[in-house]
């Protein structure tokens, strides 16, 4: 028996297909991510009331609740609800989107926060309009700051595509997992994968912490 | 709007028993997690990537770095399918869920340990060692209760996403709370009313493991203050 290498080469253009769709899947929830996350944002640091609240409370809910039972929700529950079809690929994006935007929301706040409160005040006492001061000064300065943790929650998200597989997204994982039922050889297969998210992850991981520790030095 | 008018939510009491049942085990998953994983495993872990022998040090890195860097569900899938073919030896869906969760948190809450561990300023191991006292009562009197506040509130915190991760582990059908949801949606044809009820429960249990956290950290650093 052992290790039979073969195989994986033999199924190379199924896994790689399946490395293709890990990304896009995390690709298109990051811009999800990112268009929520900044409107959580927005509304949690607003100056109304219930709009704060209200963006709290979703943030806390997503946060909460498992990624997979939100997944089965949006899959087995939306269509019932709205009379769409609603297709698996398109419930998990949407699900690791909005997950995606409340951590997102998190992040950026907690880096617009960071900034000194002198940096907003010299930027209207010198005039500068609100556009302005955003774009020029403040958001410079946090997206510096929100580097490292954004990089750690990209990580995070690789690891949740492989959630997808449980309502049938043919990502990565599921296509090796069935590829090892096919053949009785899970070893193989699920071995391969298993190195290829440590390839993919395992940089980000590390331009993570290099970033923050070159931040805590300056 | 059909659908939302049919709904008869009397399928989630008689099905209550089962998915509170579903919530137990997903909360025993999430203890043997942290206290087997986090605390134990993560403890020894952390020990033994500052250890001085290269020959504890490096393999204890690899591996906090390799499971850290790749997904629980292939960790878990791996574990239950391609280990018996490396080793032999079969274990049921439980134990490897088990398994793969205690390895999974115990990577990630070594790291958290080391860096509290780290974080303790140099002067203080030299100024213990400066004034003489014996290893055991430098760690225990010095190093540890600073490295201890330092640790526990991220490592309290990571109890949330161990709840979280469990639900994870019903790809191997272990009969956690999800897997029965999904069980009891499926002979029921009511995923709405179960799915709905699943998610109620998860969110309320984990708001209850985030609050309690939050209480513990509380009474921790007036007892230390």
């Amino acid at each position: 028996m052992g290790f039979q290498p073969r195989l994986i080469v033999q199924n190379w253009p199924a896994l790689l297909a399946g490395l293709g769709e890990t990304l896009a899947i995390t690709l298109a929830a990051l811009l999800i991510g990112v268009a929520v996350g900044a409107a959580l944002c927005t509304a949690r640091l607003s100056g109304l009331r219930g709009g704060r609240q209200a963006a709290g409370g979703v943030i806390a809910f997503f946060r909460t609740t498992p990624e997979m039972i939100l997944l089965f929700w949006a899959y087995f529950c939306v269509p019932e609800i709205t009379g769409a079809n609603v297709p698996a690929l398109a419930a998990g994006v949407v699900t690791l989107g909005l997950v995606t935007g409340a951590y997102l929301a998190e992040i950026f706040r907690a880096g617009i926060q960071a900034l000194p409160r002198g940096q907003n005040e010299a930027a209207r006492a010198l005039g500068l309009p609100a556009f302005a001061r955003w774009r020029c000064v403040l958001l410079p300065q946090a997206l510096r700051g929100m580097a490292p943790p954004l990089m750690n929650y990209f990580t995070e998200l690789v690891k949740n595509t492989t959630l997808l597989s449980a309502i049938g997204v043919s990502e990565l994982s599921l296509r090796a997992y069935l590829l090892g039922g096919q053949t009785f050889r899970y070893l193989e297969f699920l071995t391969a994968i298993a190195v290829g998210y440590f390839v993919l992850i395992f940089p980000a991981s590390l331009l993570s912490r290099r970033l923050e520790a070159r931040q805590s030095h300056a | 709007m059909t659908a939302l008018q049919a709904l008869d939510w009397s399928v989630v009491w008689s099905y209550g028993p089962s998915l509170l049942q579903g919530l137990l085990v997903s909360l025993a998953l999430t203890g043997i997690g942290f206290v087997v994983g986090g605390v134990g495993l993560g403890t020894l872990l952390a020990a033994a990537s500052r250890s001085r022998r290269r020959l504890l040090r490096w393999p204890a890195r690899a591996f906090v770095e390799f499971w850290r860097s790749t997904p629980l569900l292939v960790q878990a899938i791996w574990m239950h399918f391609a280990f018996p073919m490396l080793t032999g030896l079969r274990t049921t869906p439980f134990e490897s869920a088990a398994i793969a969760l205690v390895l999974n948190v115990g990577a990630y809450c070594g790291e958290i340990i080391r860096a509290g561990v780290d974080a303790v300023p140099r002067g203080q191991f030299e100024a213990g060692r400066a004034l003489g006292l014996r290893p055991g009562v430098l760690w225990s009197r010095v190093v540890l209760p600073q490295a201890v506040r330092i640790v526990v509130p991220p490592l309290v915190g990571s109890a949330i996403s161990v709840f979280k991760a469990t639900a994870i582990l019903s790809v191997l059908s272990v009969n956690d709370l999800m897997r029965v949801a999904a069980r009891v949606s499926a002979n029921t044809y009511q995923p709405i009313e179960v799915y709905t009820a699943a998610a109620a429960l998860y969110f309320m249990a984990g708001l209850l493991i985030t609050a309690a956290g939050a209480g513990m950290e509380r009474g921790m650093r007036r007892g230390v203050a």
